[in-house]
């Protein structure tokens, strides 16, 4: 008799915690932007998004084997066929995260610190108003980045018929057969 | 040959970068106050005036707070941010020569300041005796 399919386990808990932590923040920082009443909140939300990424840089380092950058480091090779991939209908399953999703998580870290730098030279006075406009594009960008990927997230979560959303919360994916490619 | 063709296109790339740098930077191109007093009273439709302005600054509308809560009575002299206490530069441009020169800066701030202190857009007349107050502020 067939049972369930068995699980591994893929995101350790450091990574998931700093996963839903700095969506937190970074909600937090976009929708208290526009008003000085909340600028406070605003300034804590930021620090909070750049300690959470020098964590994460660490971590892509010295964490869990698919947290590590060297385990999804995205060559333009490996972008290419997985896109080819999911062109045919056949996208290659990663256990950890897929190349294209890997691209975005290095622009959004990218991203997260030149919002948190440029942020933190305006609210210093440091470099005038360029750092403003630097600041907004950065966080626009940021946003754009964060709504493609959850719409990879949705795609990917039906193409390969397992819940990534669960995943990142249980840190835990079940195993299945089709097309393994790590 | 190939090289001074590889030259070439890299010099026309270059020249078309800057072309769009500068044509960018024009976005924000300098101005000076009284370009944006004209702009503002041509947009209102009438001339400022600078007591109204006055009044328009200190005055708190229903908010929590009024112009002055954070550029002070007097914006010849820096003011105080009234959430975060960080010190502003003044905001007159006779203290301050970096007041009123970037269209970019004056839109941005006077769209989050008014929504924060009468919780609406200011129309151009109120930005018009605004400016025309802190310009007659020596
Ligand atoms: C909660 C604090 C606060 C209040 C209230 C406030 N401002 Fe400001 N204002 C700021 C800050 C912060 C800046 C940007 C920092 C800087 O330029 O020094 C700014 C900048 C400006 C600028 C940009 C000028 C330039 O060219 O550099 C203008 C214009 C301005 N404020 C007008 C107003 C007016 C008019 C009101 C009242 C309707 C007002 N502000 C109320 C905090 C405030």
């Amino acid at each position: 008799m067939q049972t369930e399919n068995p699980s591994v386990r893929v995101w350790d808990l450091p990574t998931r915690i700093f996963h839903w932590s700095l969506a937190t923040s970074f909600v937090v920082a976009f929708v208290t932007s526009e008003s000085e009443k909340w600028r406070d909140i605003h300034v804590v939300a930021g620090y909070s998004l750049a300690g959470l990424i020098a964590f994460r840089l660490l971590w892509g380092f010295v964490g869990g084997r698919h947290s590590r950058f060297a385990d999804f480091l995205p060559t333009p090779g490996k972008v290419l066929d997985y896109l080819k991939s999911l062109l045919a209908g056949q996208p290659r399953h990663y256990v950890g995260h897929n190349p294209a999703g890997a691209v975005a998580i290095f622009l959004l870290l990218a991203c997260g610190l030149i919002v948190a730098a440029s942020g933190y030279a305006t609210y210093n006075e440091i470099g005038g108003h360029v750092m403003e406009e630097v600041h907004e594009a950065a966080a626009n960008g940021m946003m754009a980045l964060v709504i493609i990927h959850l719409a990879g997230v949705v795609v990917s979560s039906w193409l390969h018929h397992e819940n990534l959303v669960k995943a990142m919360i249980t840190g835990r994916k079940q195993v299945h057969h089709e097309n393994p490619a790590g | 040959m190939c090289a001074i063709d590889t030259l070439e296109t890299d010099m026309r790339t270059s020249l078309l970068i800057a072309a769009i740098l500068i044509a960018a930077s024009g976005a924000g191109r300098a101005e000076t106050p009284r370009d944006f007093l004209t702009r503002f009273e041509k947009e209102a439709g009438t001339a400022a005036s600078a007591e109204r302005g006055a009044r328009f600054f200190t005055a708190k509308q229903g908010g929590e707070w009024s112009c002055a809560s954070c550029h002070g009575e007097r914006p010849t002299q820096a003011g105080r941010h009234a959430k975060t206490d960080k010190p502003i530069t003044a905001l007159a441009p006779a203290a301050n020569a970096e007041r009123f020169t970037d269209a970019a800066k004056v839109d941005k701030w006077f769209r989050r300041n008014c929504n924060d202190t009468i919780n609406r857009a200011c129309s151009a007349q109120e930005k018009a005796d605004v400016l025309a107050w802190l310009l007659s502020l020596k």
